[in-house]
């Protein structure tokens, strides 16, 4: 037994050291104006890389745009990130890295690490967005400098009730419709159950809630369960190859015809459309970034951009445009701060962003406002359907709040 | 002039620390440990606490596998136990953590010793298999028992507090950590003194010639999967602490085949392998991270390949260091000790 004496010294000593070094490279950048520091972690290898990656792209995107245009009154930004292959521990790592590094604001992406991490980020004032737009994260005590962008999960489902119901009566039917809801088993997908209930059963709709199993290639007895149910509806929270596998089954055991689908916006884009093939036809679609197949002013400059560098939006797909304007409205709050010619700090930017009404993705999104109150961007979102291989709008915003 | 280690009485082969230049590592690696945090920055102080966790439930793993030889793949499942136990006995009757964290070890030993029963009659992978079982199950519990557990949400635990002062920032948290690590290392060390570690390590060369010399087997397995659980526990209870915040997707099968990785690389059946193991699979993927922001910032054209670059060498790394040294780190450690010690006679 040789005990417990080991080169701790050495391997952090080494880690250490390689991070001091690279800080000390990373600040002396050559700018003439202090340049702006935002953290952030990707998923680029992990198991949302597929979604990941483009939103990614999306927030580097932004950034490089705006400092080839003078950045945010002339100060660049500099975008501090690094993979972290969906692993809560590494994204600790990279969060504690990067605020000691002196990022003032910070880009997230997965539930799991935005909720492991809200009480670092109360502790520590730094302003944090992420693709995850659990409610959870809307709750202003436990989470005060989480803001979100995209319209909550909850208030998503509770559109898609909304629409089922109009689209029911419109069928010429009577009473209320029976929704099924089949979502991931995770906390991302359970998060807007609870709220999605209430307002089923506020309105006279029956409803249940179906979880997928994890590793399983077919969900099969998931129909059979909604079908028993006398599900006219079927509301679909998870990611989009699960999703797809969903609705091809739905297609072969013919359930497609009598049952309509509505997607939550992790299962509705163009990767869903590509794995589901002829199935995704007629799929509705609750997507708070308007997908670049129905073109909108917002979607101009993310397309310019992406066509200089010899791609374009529709290749990269509506996740680009989600990260590009969630990247949009940190800037947007970092540009308040320097106007008010106040010191840039994480208090400072979250009055900044509690300022922030209507502002105007050009389409992309529904107008965003936050308060002192609120960190929820908005809550209304346009309903698109699959129609011969493409997302096509079907409604004006519909409002989870009437 | 030495050439190698030799005892003459029975006493002298029972002690931890032989020579002079152990008892100075050791003295200077205390010396160390207390002196690191009033330098690091705090992210030295989330990698040390992160290690320091690894390290307690890396201990607790190879107990069972390297000093017992029993094979188990539920560590995720036993660290949830814990996790979990701790989590909702401060969360939902308010128990204070240190306390929560002593009933966790105990409820996941306890849990641990049930699932290690089938260990009576398997051996090697059908043991392995046994112990997936473990794993599938207890997560599935957690996931699906929400009266308790609260199902697949996250459970958040309140910050613990010790005389009004919160511990889990990384600074304090530190201290916690490493002190149960200490505290870890030296039962464990001393655990395989006794009777009880004898007869582990008996069981493990041969099970039979073990029963055959008076070792209960049925009774020596429960306890050194008890054993091992306690510790796998804490590490649990000290993650729900730390982050106060407690989620299944923590503990899933990738985490128990991670610590398999650590104390296969770090060393079967050794205390100091178990934390170099934690160590490696904890900083190796970091030091990546920050090599390739060194080189995405001397050539931009790979930052898209990086993060694929970053996988491929930590996969690469990994069997090199297998198949150079498959006795571990804690090995090359000693090789390297011995140079030194017995230079120029050693062979």
């Amino acid at each position: 037994m040789s005990g417990i004496r080991k080169p701790i010294q050495t391997l952090l000593a080494v880690a250490l050291v390689a991070s001091l070094l690279l800080a000390a490279c990373g600040g002396g950048g050559g700018e003439s104006a202090e340049p702006i520091k935002i953290g952030a972690i990707h998923d680029l290898t992990g198991p949302t890389s597929d979604v990941g990656t483009p939103y990614a792209e999306g927030l580097k995107g932004y950034v490089a745009w705006r400092n080839e245009n003078g950045g945010i009154n002339g100060r660049p930004i500099e975008l501090i990130s690094a993979d972290y292959g969906y692993k809560v521990d590494v994204a600790e790592q990279l969060y504690t890295q990067y605020v000691q590094e002196g990022v003032v604001a910070f880009q997230g992406w997965g539930t799991g690490d935005t909720e492991a991490l809200r009480s670092r980020i109360a502790a520590d004032k730094i302003p944090f967005m992420s693709a995850s737009y659990s409610a959870n994260l809307l709750d202003m005590e436990a989470a005060p400098y989480n803001f979100m962008i995209g319209t909550s999960y909850s208030d998503q489902a509770i559109i898609a009730l909304r629409w089922a119901m109009d689209d029911w009566k419109s069928a010429g039917n009577d009473g209320a419709p029976k929704v099924a809801f089949i979502h991931h088993d995770s906390p991302f997908g359970k998060s807007p159950v609870p709220d999605a209930q209430a307002f089923a059963e506020a309105n006279g709709i029956a409803f249940t809630a179906i979880p997928m199993p994890k590793g399983v290639t077919d969900y099969v007895a998931e129909l059979a369960q909604a079908q028993q149910f006398g599900a006219n509806y079927i509301i679909v929270h998870t990611v989009s190859s699960p999703a797809a596998v969903l609705v091809k089954d739905a297609q072969s055991q013919g359930l497609k015809d009598s049952i309509k689908f509505i997607n939550l916006n992790w299962c509705a884009d163009e990767i869903f459309i590509e794995l589901a093939g002829d199935a995704a036809e007629g799929v509705v679609g609750a997507i708070p970034f308007t997908p670049p197949s129905s073109p909108v002013p917002g979607h101009e400059e993310p397309d310019n951009w992406l066509k200089a560098q010899g791609s374009s939006l529709t290749e990269k797909g509506l996740h680009y445009s989600q990260g590009w304007w969630t990247m949009a409205v940190m800037a947007e709050g970092v540009r308040r701060v320097l106007d008010a010619g106040e010191e840039l700090n994480g208090e400072n930017l979250r009055a900044a962003l509690e300022g922030i009404k209507d502002f105007d993705t050009g389409g992309v999104t529904a107008p965003i406002s936050f308060s002192s109150t609120s960190h929820k961007g908005n809550s209304a979102l346009r309903l698109f359907q699959v129609q011969n291989g493409q997302w096509v709008q079907i409604s004006d915003y519909i409002s989870a709040s009437p | 002039m030495e050439s190698g280690i030799f005892h003459t009485t029975y006493r002298a082969d029972m002690v931890l620390r032989r020579t002079h230049a152990q008892k100075a590592r050791i003295v200077l690696l205390v010396a160390f440990v207390l002196a690191f945090p009033f330098f690091a920055s705090r992210y030295g102080l989330t990698l040390a606490n992160q290690v320091g966790i690894a390290t307690i439930g890396a201990i607790g793993l190879n107990i069972l596998v390297g000093y017992t030889g029993q094979i188990s793949l539920g560590q995720g499942g036993f660290m949830a136990v814990g996790a979990y136990t701790a989590g909702i006995l401060t969360a939902r009757l308010g128990m204070p953590w240190y306390a929560s964290t002593l009933v966790a070890c105990l409820v996941t030993a306890l849990v641990g010793a049930i699932f290690g029963i089938p260990s009576l009659r398997l051996k090697g992978l059908y043991l392995a298999i046994a112990t997936l079982a473990a794993q599938e199950i207890i997560i599935w519990v957690v996931t699906h028992w929400e009266v308790v557990t609260g199902g697949v949400d996250a459970l958040v635990v309140p910050n613990p507090m010790l005389f009004g002062v919160q511990m889990n920032t990384d600074f304090r948290f530190y201290w916690v950590v490493w002190g149960l690590a200490g505290l870890t290392a030296l039962f464990t060390v001393n655990l395989f003194r006794t009777r009880y570690g004898r007869a582990f390590i008996a069981i493990r060369d041969q099970d039979i010639a073990a029963q055959v010399m008076g070792v209960d087997l049925f009774r020596y397995k429960l306890l050194a999967f008890a054993i091992s659980s306690f510790f796998v526990g804490l590490a649990g209870a000290l993650i729900a602490h730390y982050r106060n915040i407690v989620t299944w997707e923590r503990f899933t099968i990738d985490v128990s085949v991670l610590y398999l990785a650590m104390i296969i690389i770090g060393g079967l059946g050794s205390v100091s392998g178990s934390f170099f193991g934690a160590a490696f699979m904890t900083l190796l993927p970091a030091a990546l991270t920050n090599m390739s922001r060194a080189l995405k910032n001397s050539i931009p054209v790979i930052d898209a390949v990086i993060p694929f670059i970053q996988q491929a060498t930590f996969g690469l790394v990994i069997i090199l260091f297998l198949i150079f040294e498959p006795e571990g780190l804690r090995k090359m450690w000693q090789d390297l000790k011995d140079y030194f010690r017995l230079w120029p006679f050693s062979y």
